[in-house]
């Protein structure tokens, strides 16, 4: 008997069972779907983020206070990082363009009737460069705001249109924990950045954030949480990484372990990659599972078809089927549900990725590696369980299965 | 005349030591070509194990078979298939027809398996229907048909691969009088064409229309041609 004719011969039978067929097909379907939409949103989480990094350009390094092993160690690190030192940084490492410090926190803002809780972010005049935010309307504070710790606050354009709504709001004075604020700029819609709505923030300078807001938090100076800086061009960010590093550890009287970590865009996106392809890869095991699983209910289906088809089986014998005729029967009919399976899951999990790619900012996409691979695994899974019944099938004793009423 | 099948010195014994079953107990029997033969004998007799043995669904513990001059006891799992598939055709009491497949398909399968070209296949199968009479049914499927007819198909099926052989395992054990008429005149005409028949039954008007009738009692023949006059006393015996 050749292969097109067993096909055929299989194919007859799965659609005389047709419910049967398609509840044994399901766990198959389901697990390949989720396989090709878990992939695919992970992969789509892999490239926001990374993109994210890159939309800042190559030349950002970041400097965070706490040493890696720090990090490690402990969840709050030494707040080590001053205003003091992003200043130096500024004056003194020839290699770097832009600093911009970020001091930040959450607090409540009123403009006349109305109250929202925001982020109060407190930086320099820098932060528009290093992170190529442009202004809406009116400007951002200057150096000389920053000197004289003026109270004067640009907006991000959510808020701006929380607490304005359509009135201009440059000139007008908004409260940030009742001390009153000056708004002279609206920023540009810039969207979020790693899951901060950078729209849902209002920008004041640092000087001011520290002394009237934050208060001196660091037994070293004016705290900030990190300082965000650009290098004068590609070829000088080793150079201004390597020279911060001296001038920090110089700074901080630094003995043994550093008080700091300087990120590169390159370093940060190594970092997201990692996260991100760890969660790609547990994503897809949890899916795997659900395969897995699948592939054991097209084992027990087939068991029990075996079982109903016994006398099938031995009338198959008796007219001059062999083993490997029958083996091969059970075999092709296992392949072909896990096959069909894995192409309809495989079209679900297609439809999802798509789904999620126009509902939501994830660029999320099939590769075809993913396809390939669920599809062919899902055969394989068929293969795989549909040896055990197959062999069951092939085995029986014609007699005994002529005879079972 | 040529012996179709040749039972020497055939043992079958189920289990082992003292809880051993001897189900053949030294059975020697031949059957030459062209004959009509029932077997018969009361339950846990032998007869089916016998008709097993002979239809090379079960080999014998120990002596020899020949089929057709071929000593087919010590054969593979897949030369004793091709065997089934080439030189026998099986009738059963329960018909055995797959429900998926029309009566044409049904009596197509052995074809399949012993590898005849498609084309031919119809042919043969189509042919072999009209042999029994069934026509105009080819593209039934078996639950559309009286149990007599799907009897017919499966007679069909036996013989469309042209067996030297046909078994048949009490294949009117779930007919009606009159269908079991039917049945018996196409195992005649069958048997007038040259194809030795063989069949196991338990009902002596049955038996009574062979021409040669195994008496099998304790694993062992009892009678062999058994005229059919002293039918009714082995019966009660």
């Amino acid at each position: 008997m050749d292969i097109f004719e067993s096909v055929n011969m299989a194919v007859k039978t799965l659609t005389a069972n047709k419910l049967r067929s398609t509840l044994t097909m399901l766990g198959i379907i389901i697990g390949n779907a989720s396989v090709i939409a878990m992939v695919g949103i992970g992969q789509g989480a892999q490239r926001y983020a990374a993109e994210q990094f890159e939309s800042l350009g190559p030349n950002v390094l970041f400097v965070i206070p706490g040493s890696d092993e720090a990090r490690q160690r402990t969840f709050e690190v030494e707040r080590a990082l001053t205003l003091e030192d992003a200043e130096a940084i500024a004056s003194q490492v020839p290699s770097v363009d832009a600093v911009a410090p970020q001091l930040q926190s959450q607090q409540p803002v009123t403009a006349g009737n109305r109250r929202i809780s925001t982020l109060i972010l407190g930086t320099t005049p820098d932060f528009t460069i290093v992170r190529d935010f442009d202004m809406e309307q009116g400007r951002f504070f200057s150096e000389t705001d920053l000197q004289r710790n003026t109270r004067v606050v640009a907006l991000g354009s959510d808020v701006a249109r929380r607490l304005f709504s359509n009135t201009n709001p440059i000139g007008q004075q908004i409260r940030i924990r009742n001390l009153s604020f000056e708004v002279i700029g609206v920023m540009e819609s810039k969207g979020a950045f790693l899951g901060n709505n950078q729209d849902d923030a209002v920008y004041i300078p640092i000087t001011t954030m520290s002394s009237r807001i934050t208060g001196n938090t660091s037994p070293y100076g004016t705290e900030v949480t990190f300082i965000s800086v650009t290098a004068r061009d590609e070829n000088s960010i080793n150079a201004a990484q390597f020279q911060m590093a001296n001038l920090l550890r110089l700074r901080h009287r630094v003995v043994n372990e550093d008080t700091f970590t300087i990120r590169t865009q390159k370093d940060a996106l190594e970092i997201v990659g990692n996260v991100t392809g760890a969660l790609t890869l547990m994503l897809a095991a949890i899916a795997g599972i659900s395969l897995f699983v699948g592939g054991i209910g097209i084992m027990n289906i087939m068991l029990v078809s075996v079982r109903e088809r016994t006398q099938e089986i031995g009338l198959r014998k008796a007219i001059g089927a062999s083993q490997s005729d029958i083996l091969l029967q059970f075999m092709i009919e296992a392949v072909i549900l896990s096959a069909i399976g894995g192409l309809i899951g495989t079209g679900i999990g297609v439809a999802g990725v798509s789904l999620v790619a126009v509902t939501t900012p994830l660029q999320a996409g099939v590769s075809a590696a993913a396809v390939i691979v669920a599809v062919s695994v899902s055969g394989g899974i068929g293969l795989f369980f549909g040896v055990f019944p197959a062999r069951q099938a092939a085995r029986l004793d014609p007699i005994v299965a002529l005879r079972s009423a | 005349m040529k012996p179709i099948i040749q039972l020497e010195h055939v043992n079958k014994t189920y289990g082992s030591g003292e809880t051993a079953v001897h189900a053949l107990a030294d059975v020697n029997l031949t059957i030459e070509v062209g004959e009509y033969c029932a077997i018969m004998g009361p339950s846990g007799s032998g007869k089916s194990t016998a008709m097993n043995v002979i239809g090379c669904l079960d080999r014998p513990t120990s002596g020899r078979y020949f089929l057709d001059e071929v000593d087919v006891a010590n054969l593979s799992d897949v030369e004793l298939a091709h065997i089934r598939n080439r030189k026998l055709g099986f009738v059963f009491q329960q018909f055995h027809l797959l429900p998926q497949l029309s009566a044409l398909e049904n009596v197509m399968l052995p074809m399949v398996y012993g590898g005849v070209p498609n084309k031919e296949r119809r042919e043969r199968a189509a042919e072999a229907l009209t042999r029994v009479g069934l026509s105009n049914r080819l593209n039934n499927k078996p639950t559309q048909l009286s149990g007599g007819q799907q009897q017919r198909v499966a007679i069909a099926r036996a013989i469309v691969n042209r067996p030297v052989v046909l078994l048949a395992d009490e294949p009117t054990g779930a007919l009606d009088s009159h269908t079991t008429q039917e049945v018996l005149a196409i195992f005649g005409e069958l048997n007038a064409s040259g194809i030795t028949v063989i069949m196991v039954t338990h009902e002596s008007e049955v038996a009574r229309k062979t021409n040669r009738i195994v008496w099998f009692r304790d694993g062992q023949v009892l009678h062999d041609r058994l005229m059919p006059e002293d039918l009714a006393q082995a019966v009660t015996t």
